[in-house]
């Protein structure tokens, strides 16, 4: 089922935060990652659809359901918290069979059911485990697995990955991501981790301020921001500001660049975004002579295995460039197709 | 260090290993340690109707009052907790800490003021015994679920039960309670060993008939010193003999949670 709102606003108190008139829709199905930097309201967001918060205007709905100020527990929301919330004096068999027995459902029914949903997640040998016996990959599965066992009508998860490390993280991640289109159900996921919102999601919401910025499908957030902000929040980014000469061209600190014509007005400002990877690298045997090409030299370097990042210092700035390449670089080049102009804000 | 504990044990341990010894001798007059031994001392005890009759409504007593506090204190303790202002919380805070505070033998004097009216003639019930014991033993349990209460971080136990169907009778009853069993268990240790050893109150309030054992047990000591040391003893198997059941109790409690 879907889930959307229209026009939500939550208040903490004058000057303490909350969101500001946000409207988002979830289709069945459909991924949806919410992120932003701690304090954006990503998590009022969560807490308002899930119930736990009433919201001061604007409406929720779940699978076209108006929720007004219906408490949590009628939502039939499956939700993921931070730190799991097992019961402990439950084992995971009992955690995942919990929501069913409130659902009236007998017990060996609802223990065959809540097997069959571990087993799904990979838990099948640890059903008798008390939580405190799970490592902390095992009690995300549980907490999956009592999320989704009573087929809720979408699912929510509250930073689910946070307590892991990177490497269950990156494994979780995909977990998540199949469990989620076995089930087909209209999931929200907040984080505040970009990468995670980029690999996971079919939906990409980037909030700031309690405001929604931008949503989108994660190649067009990363290839098309709206803003600086956005830019510089979701990967990695070169960001100038520039000023608009032309159809074609654009001045800014490190010199006059070459850009696909953007329609923007002679003379507006904008900030010129350009991705570190995009850069193409000029060796010391090829003099910088073509259009958005710049000498200059390493200021830092940083190789990091799978790529090198580095800041390259040019006359009027320092650029941040990514490569596979380990020998000298004597220069960089923007290609010109790659420049994004963002009018300032 | 160790010779700090290895005296401190000795001083701890040496008045019941005395108690211990007289229990079981024969006769012991001006002397260091009684001479002869005897089983003599535990049946006359044994025989001793009052006694009996104490021994039992002290168990009683204890019984009662482990069970009305845990139907008073852990629905009392999750009210604090969840008592929406600070201020609440403290003043309740200071009010059910003041028994603690005020001596035992205030809330006695108060109990024989208000309970021998012609109102209230309720003095010297088993009852208003346990009543009493309640009051002065509320403060331990309240303390201790209090504690535990807030470790547990309860609220994100339960947000998660509500959002998973979980009413509040459900959330009380499935999450709330059994968290709450291994403090449950601690309190209620205390409040038998309170209950089983009280005096001071116990003494004002007992009636004739109700007079729970240390009561009962002070006039022991006015005959024969092996009488009062096997009433002595049987006093501190009583308090083990309530330290486990009560503890057994909540283990219990687990069990069926």
């Amino acid at each position: 089922m879907s889930v959307s709102v229209e026009n939500l606003s939550y208040s903490y108190g004058p000057g303490s935060g909350g969101i500001e008139d946000i409207t988002l829709s979830i289709e069945p199905g459909e991924f949806c990652a919410v992120i932003g930097p701690s304090g954006c309201g990503k998590s009022t967001l969560l807490r308002l659809i899930s119930g736990f918060l009433t919201p001061n205007r604007g409406t929720i709905r779940i699978g076209g359901d108006l929720m007004g100020n219906r408490p949590p527990r009628q939502r039939d929301l499956g939700v993921v918290f931070q730190s799991y919330a097992l019961f402990p004096h439950m084992t995971a068999l009992d955690n995942v069979a919990y929501p069913l027995k409130l659902r009236g459902i007998g017990k060996i029914e609802r223990r065959r059911q809540a097997a069959e949903t571990l087993e799904r997640t990979g838990l099948s040998g640890f059903t008798d485990r008390l939580p405190a016996e799970l490592s902390g990959g095992q009690q995300q599965r549980v907490a999956l697995a009592r999320a989704l066992v009573f087929q809720p009508r979408a699912l929510l998860l509250d930073e689910p990955l946070s307590a892991l490390d990177a490497l269950h993280r990156a494994a979780m991640r995909d977990e998540i991501r199949a469990v989620q289109r076995a089930h087909g159900i209209a999931t929200l996921h907040v984080t505040h981790d970009q990468e995670e919102a980029l690999s996971i999601a079919d939906k990409v919401a980037v909030m700031r301020d309690g405001r929604l910025l931008q949503v989108a499908t994660p190649t067009e957030i990363y290839d098309r921001p709206v803003n600086r902000f956005v830019a510089g929040f979701v990967g990695t980014a070169n960001l100038l500001d520039g000023v608009v000469r032309g159809p074609g061209h654009v001045e800014t600190p490190i010199g006059l660049l070459e850009c696909r014509p953007s329609g923007l007005a002679d003379g507006s400002r904008v900030t010129v975004c350009f991705r570190p990877e995009t850069l193409q690298l000029l060796t010391p045997d090829i003099a910088p002579t073509g259009p958005n090409q710049f000498a200059g030299h390493i200021l830092r370097d940083r190789f990091l295995g799978s790529i090198r990042r580095f800041d390259f210092a040019v006359t009027g700035g320092v650029l941040l460039a990514e490569t596979s390449h380990r020998d000298a670089i004597a220069g960089l080049g923007i290609p010109p197709d790659t420049i994004r102009l963002i009018r300032a804000d | 260090m160790p010779v700090v504990m290895a005296v401190y044990l000795a001083y701890l341990a040496a008045p019941m290993a005395l108690l211990l010894i007289g229990s079981f001798g024969g006769s012991w007059t001006n002397t260091l340690l009684p001479t002869g031994f005897t089983f003599r001392w535990y049946a006359e005890i044994w025989a001793d109707p009052s006694f009996r009759r104490a021994f039992t409504v002290s168990l009683i007593v204890c019984a009662s009052t482990c069970v009305s506090a845990t139907l008073i204190g852990v629905p009392f303790a999750y009210a604090i907790y969840r008592a929406a202002q600070r201020q609440i919380r403290i003043a309740v805070r200071i009010l059910y800490l003041l028994p603690i505070a005020a001596p035992a033998i205030v809330l006695g004097f108060g109990f024989i003021l208000v309970f021998s009216s012609e109102e209230l003639p309720f003095l010297g019930a088993t009852w208003l015994l346990v009543a009493g014991h309640l009051v002065l033993t509320l403060p331990y349990l309240v303390q201790t679920l209090l504690g535990d209460i807030r470790h547990l971080d309860l609220d994100r136990l339960e947000d998660a039960a509500e959002s998973l169907g979980a009413g509040f009778t459900s959330r009380f009853f499935d999450v709330v309670l059994p968290s709450l069993r291994h403090s449950l268990t601690s309190g209620l240790v205390m409040v038998a060993a309170q209950s089983i050893g009280e005096f001071q109150l116990s003494n004002l309030v007992s009636g004739f008939l109700s007079r729970p054992y240390p009561v009962v047990l002070l006039q022991a000591f006015y005959g024969a010193s092996g009488f009062a040391c096997a009433g002595t003893m049987v006093l501190l198997v009583l308090a083990i003999v309530a330290g486990v059941g009560s503890a057994s109790a909540g283990g219990a409690a687990r069990m069926t949670a």
